[in-house]
C-alpha cells in the first residue's frame, strides 16, 4: 500500500486536498474520530501540527521529548507565567506523552452537566458502552503490578489515615513497567492513538499529514468552504512561504482545548455565546515533596497508579474539591519545579532519589469562583491563555497543601517540602501545618502547574450557554465539530484521557448517522 | 498594552523607580532582537550563581558543564513562541547594557562584575520583587537554565540518577 503520510515541512510548493470528512488534531479526539469514521467508509484526512515521531525515536531523555513532543517545548504559561501547562504537540497529541491514567467520567461531574447544561447522559445517552469500547480498544485495565515506590506512599498515607484512595486502571499492554510514559512509550506498550487508532485508520486508507498548521477555516452563511494550513518549521513554528488549502464535506476540531479555541477565534466563526475561547479549565495542581530515608526512585516505574478521592467532592460545597495523585520524577521536571537557588537547590537535588512528591488537581468550574480561563490571540495568531485564581481556589490549594504534608508525613516521611517559594523543608505535621497555614497564597510565589486542558468550546443544550451541542455539533456552522477535551463544560475531577474518548467515540456514531446519506451519494 | 512590550514598560519602570524618569529614550525600542553575544554575558554571570552547589569544584569541568548549558539553552529557545522568544531576548539585552544594570540589578557595574553574593541577591530580589515583570523573569530564566543544565546525563552523577539504556 502507498505511504498515508505526508510530512508538510517536506512539501515544495503550495498543495490542494479534498476528502469527505477532515480532522484537525491527532489526540484523543482526533485520533478515537479517524479510526471511527474510516472504518465507516469515508475518506479521510488527519492533520497534526506536531511531527509523526514514533517508537525508535523515543529516547526517553527529557532533553528531546520536551522540544520535540510537547507545545512549546513543555514550557507553555498562562500569560502571567504563574501556571506551567504540559500538554502534547506530536502524532497521538497528550495521548502519546499522557502517564496512562484512565478515569471514567466522575457521576457528580454528568451530574453537575445535566443540571447546569442540560446535558443527559443517561438513557438512550448513556456513556457507560462507550467507556467499555475504548476500554477495550485501548487495553484500559487495573494495573495488576505493585506500584511504585513513589505512589506506594501515597496509599501508605491514605491507609494510615484512613483515607479513600484506588489502584488506577492504565493503558497499556506488554508494559515493561520503565515510568518514561512522558517521553513517548519506548516499547509501543502504551495504547496510544499513536500505536492505535492512527495506524488502524491509515490502514483503511486515511492519510496523515504532520508538520501541518491550521491557521483558517473559511466560512459563509452556515458552511464551511475550506481550510487554510501552513507547514511547520524545524522548531515547530508557522511557516509563511507555502500554503496548503484543504476541502472537506465535514471538519472536525480536535486540536486540544487551547489549540481549538485558538483555530476558531482565527476563523472569526459566529459565537452568539460569547463563550468561545471562554472558560477554559486546567485542573490547577499544587505540589508537595517529601524525603525519605530510603530511596524512592520515582522516575522508575509507571508513574500514576493510585489516586485518592479523598478530598474531590467535598459535602461543604463552598469548598474546592481536590484529587491526589503523584508525577513521575524525572531530573529537568523536578530541577525547573523545586524552590531555591545556588546550594538550597543544588542539596535538595542530591536528594533527588529520596524525594516523593504528591500533586493535588483541583476541581475547577463547579463554583461562581471557579469560572476558568480565556484564550486570546497573540500577534502571531498564536494562542494565549489567561487563568485567573481566586481566593476561593488559592484556599483550596491550601487545603490540599496541608493534606498533602499530612499524607506524606503519615508515610513515613522525614521532611516535606511543599512547592512553594516561601516554603522551607518542614520536619513534622505540626511544624508544617503551622507554616502552611501562614504561606502567602499569590501567583508566582506558589507554583501552579497543570497537565489537564479541558473547556473553551464547552457543549451546551441551549446556544446561548455553549459553542457547540451534546453531540459536539456546532450550534452555527452545521458542517463543524468539535471533537476534543475544549467541549468539557467544567474540568471533570479526574483525568480526561477516557472520558474524551467515549465522549468522541459517541459523537462519531451520532455523526454517521447524520453524514450516511452524502456518503452514500459520495461512494 | 502591546504583548511584546510587557517586559519592556515593566523594566522600564523598574528602573525610572531607581534612576528617576527618562531612561526611557536610551534605544529600548531596539533591545527585542536576538544578540547572541548579550545573552552569553547574562549566562556567564547568571548560571554560575544558579548553579552553585552543583557545579563541579574542578574549574576545568566546571567551565564545560557551563558551555554545555549554554548550548543547551540555545539549542532550547527556538521552540519557544516567538512571543516569549522576544521577552527573553529583551530581558537579555537589558542586563547586558551597563544604562540598565542600576535600576535591575541596584549597581552600575557591569553583571559579572557583581561577586557571587551579589548575585545571589540580585536573583532574591527579582523573586520577591513587587513588580510582577521581575518574578517572571526570575521564574521564566530559573526554569530555563535548570532545566537546560538537568537536562543533559553528563551532570547526572551528583544526583545519583541512572538513566535507562533500554537499546
Amino acid at each position: 500500500m502507498a505511504t498515508q503520510h505526508i510530512d508538510a515541512s517536506t512539501l515544495l510548493s503550495d498543495q490542494q486536498f479534498e476528502a469527505d470528512i477532515v480532522i484537525i488534531g491527532s489526540g484523543a479526539g482526533g485520533g478515537i474520530a479517524a479510526e471511527q469514521l474510516t472504518e465507516a467508509g469515508f475518506s479521510v484526512l488527519l492533520l497534526e501540527e506536531g511531527a509523526y515521531y514514533t517508537r525508535a525515536d523515543f529516547v526517553m531523555e527529557e532533553r528531546w521529548a520536551y522540544p520535540q513532543l510537547y507545545q512549546e517545548g513543555a514550557a507553555r504559561k498562562t500569560r502571567d507565567k504563574a501556571i506551567g501547562i504540559l500538554q502534547g504537540r506530536t502524532v497521538g497529541g497528550s495521548t502519546t506523552v499522557n502517564w496512562t491514567t484512565s478515569i471514567r467520567t466522575p457521576p457528580a461531574t454528568l451530574d453537575y452537566w445535566q443540571r447546569e447544561f442540560g446535558l443527559n447522559f443517561s438513557g438512550d445517552n448513556d456513556l457507560t458502552p462507550y467507556f467499555a469500547k475504548a476500554e477495550q480498544r485501548l487495553h484500559i485495565q487495573p494495573w495488576s503490578v505493585a506500584p511504585n515506590a513513589n505512589n506506594a506512599k501515597l496509599q501508605q498515607g491514605c491507609e494510615a489515615l484512613g483515607w479513600q484512595y484506588s489502584v488506577i486502571n492504565r493503558n497499556v499492554n506488554g508494559c515493561a513497567n520503565l515510568g518514561y510514559c512522558g517521553m513517548g512509550c519506548p516499547i509501543n506498550a502504551k495504547q496510544s492513538m499513536l500505536v492505535s487508532t492512527i495506524p488502524a485508520a491509515m490502514a483503511l486508507g486515511a492519510t496523515l499529514i504532520s508538520r501541518l498548521s491550521v491557521r483558517k477555516l473559511n466560512w459563509q452563511g452556515n458552511s464551511i468552504s475550506s481550510l487554510d494550513a501552513v507547514p511547520v518549521d524545524h522548531y515547530f513554528q508557522p511557516r509563511s512561504d507555502i500554503r496548503i488549502q484543504i476541502k472537506a464535506k465535514h471538519y472536525i476540531v480536535a486540536a486540544g482545548a487551547i489549540g481549538s479555541p485558538a483555530l476558531l477565534l482565527r476563523s472569526k466563526v459566529p459565537n452568539p455565546s460569547g463563550r468561545l475561547g471562554k472558560h477554559t479549565y486546567l485542573h490547577p495542581t499544587v505540589i508537595s515533596g517529601a524525603l525519605f530515608a530510603e530511596d524512592i526512585n520515582g522516575h522508575s516505574g509507571a508513574p500514576q497508579s493510585i489516586y485518592s478521592d479523598q478530598f474531590v467532592w467535598p459535602e461543604n460545597q463552598d469548598k474546592a474539591g481536590y484529587k491526589l495523585e503523584v508525577p513521575p520524577l524525572h531530573p529537568v521536571l523536578m530541577a525547573t519545579k523545586l524552590t531555591g537557588t545556588g546550594e538550597q537547590h543544588a542539596a535538595l537535588m542530591a536528594q533527588f532519589n529520596q524525594l516523593q512528591v504528591c500533586i493535588a488537581l483541583q476541581r475547577d468550574g463547579f463554583h461562581p469562583q471557579s469560572q476558568g480561563g480565556s484564550v486570546s490571540l497573540d500577534e502571531q495568531g498564536q494562542p494565549v491563555l489567561d487563568y485567573p485564581i481566586t481566593d476561593y481556589m488559592w484556599q483550596g490549594m491550601r487545603e490540599a497543601l496541608l493534606s498533602m504534608a499530612q499524607l506524606q508525613f503519615a508515610a513515613g516521611a522525614r521532611q516535606v517540602l511543599p512547592i512553594h517559594h516561601d516554603a522551607k523543608l518542614y520536619n513534622s505535621w505540626p511544624e508544617a501545618k503551622t507554616a502552611i497555614l501562614q504561606l502567602p497564597m499569590q501567583t508566582l510565589r506558589q507554583t501552579v502547574v497543570s497537565a489537564h486542558v479541558m473547556g473553551g468550546c464547552n457543549m451546551s443544550i441551549n446556544p446561548a450557554k455553549g459553542v457547540v451541542d451534546q453531540n459536539g455539533r456546532h450550534h452555527q456552522l452545521h458542517n463543524l465539530s468539535v471533537f476534543d477535551g475544549s467541549i468539557l463544560p467544567t474540568s471533570l475531577g479526574a483525568n480526561p484521557q477516557l472520558t474524551i474518548f467515549a465522549l468522541v467515540w459517541r459523537n462519531c456514531q451520532q455523526l454517521l448517522t447524520q453524514l450516511k446519506p452524502f456518503s452514500a451519494n459520495v461512494s | 498594552m502591546q504583548r511584546r512590550q510587557f517586559i519592556l514598560s515593566g523594566i522600564a519602570l523598574a528602573a525610572t523607580a531607581s534612576l528617576g524618569a527618562g531612561l526611557s529614550i536610551w534605544g529600548w525600542q531596539q533591545s527585542q532582537t536576538a544578540d547572541d553575544s548579550n545573552r552569553s554575558v547574562v549566562l556567564s554571570a547568571l548560571l554560575p550563581a544558579l548553579l552553585y552547589g552543583a557545579l563541579p569544584e574542578d574549574a576545568t569541568l566546571a567551565v564545560a558543564e557551563l558551555e554545555r548549558t549554554k548550548t543547551a539553552i540555545d539549542d532550547f529557545l527556538p521552540f519557544l513562541p516567538l512571543r516569549q522568544q522576544r521577552e527573553l531576548h529583551q530581558l537579555f539585552n537589558l542586563l547586558a547594557n551597563r544604562i540598565t544594570q542600576l535600576g535591575l540589578t541596584g549597581h552600575l557595574s557591569s553583571l559579572s562584575a557583581l561577586t557571587m553574593q551579589q548575585r545571589f541577591a540580585l536573583l532574591d530580589r527579582w523573586r520577591d520583587s513587587y513588580l510582577g515583570v521581575l518574578q517572571q523573569a526570575y521564574h521564566g530564566l530559573r526554569e530555563l537554565l535548570y532545566g537546560a543544565y538537568y537536562g543533559q546525563p553528563e551532570h547526572w552523577q551528583p544526583i545519583s540518577y541512572i538513566a535507562p539504556r533500554f537499546r
